[in-house]
């Protein structure tokens, strides 16, 4: 199965998305976890799954503040109807956590 | 084009869970994509009309009614739920629906895709 996950918190949801299998494994990054992609700490990206893809709104980036140019190059800045695309084109199920 | 479902609890203020469910219909509609959003739990408080436009607070209204007007869009609140929050039949937006469970159950059944946004 093709799995999209949308995290939307920065302290919680590691544990969960650790757990997950998927064919295809995508992660999106919204409200305060857009913070992992701001994150200079190599450690902290290591904790999503390296084999999923990892995508960041660039909306929530935006209202705080972050550059899209300071992020790390495993995340694919994202908008709403490129969200849309995912959901419909490039992944089976969604889930929110 | 798909159909995509919807499905919140979140309350409209205090969390942007729901600006972002709506900012995601928004998107979906515009692509040609139709939805259902079904509210329950305290996002239901969405479906009151005249919500005061607040500086400083999430506004939602505007675009729901864009949304309704699209005519790919249907907003369903649970009708227990609203009840319970003592939000009255007569102070629900217009365009906006009122059911059971039962509504949001068939919707999923017949979506292409399903997301169910934010938590408590």
């Amino acid at each position: 199965m093709k799995l999209c996950v949308f995290m939307s918190e920065y302290r919680s949801g590691y544990d969960i998305v650790k757990r997950l299998e998927a064919e295809k494994l995508g992660i999106v990054l919204v409200g305060n976890s857009v913070y992992h992609a701001a994150s200079d700490n190599k450690a902290e990206h290591c904790m999503l799954p390296e084999n999923a893809e990892l995508y960041v709104l660039a909306e929530d980036l935006e209202c705080r503040g972050i550059e899209t140019a300071k992020l790390a190059s495993e995340f694919r800045v994202v908008t709403y109807p490129d969200i849309v695309d995912l959901i419909f084109d490039e992944y089976e199920k969604s889930v929110w956590i | 084009m798909g159909k995509l479902t919807i499905g919140s609890f979140s309350s409209p203020s205090g969390t942007m869970s729901l600006d972002f469910a709506i900012k995601l219909a928004e998107a979906a509609v515009n692509k040609g994509h139709t939805v259902d959003l079904w509210l329950s739990g305290n996002a239901t408080v969405l479906g009151n009309r005249d919500h005061k436009h607040f500086k400083d607070y999430s506004h939602l209204q505007k675009t729901i009614k864009i949304l309704l007007d699209s005519g790919r869009f249907q907003m369903t609140i649970c009708e227990a739920c609203a009840d319970a929050r003592g939000c009255k039949k007569d102070n629900t937006l217009q365009g906006c629906r009122r059911a059971s469970m039962d509504w949001y159950l068939a919707s999923c059944f017949n979506a292409d895709r399903v997301i169910l946004v934010g938590d408590n």
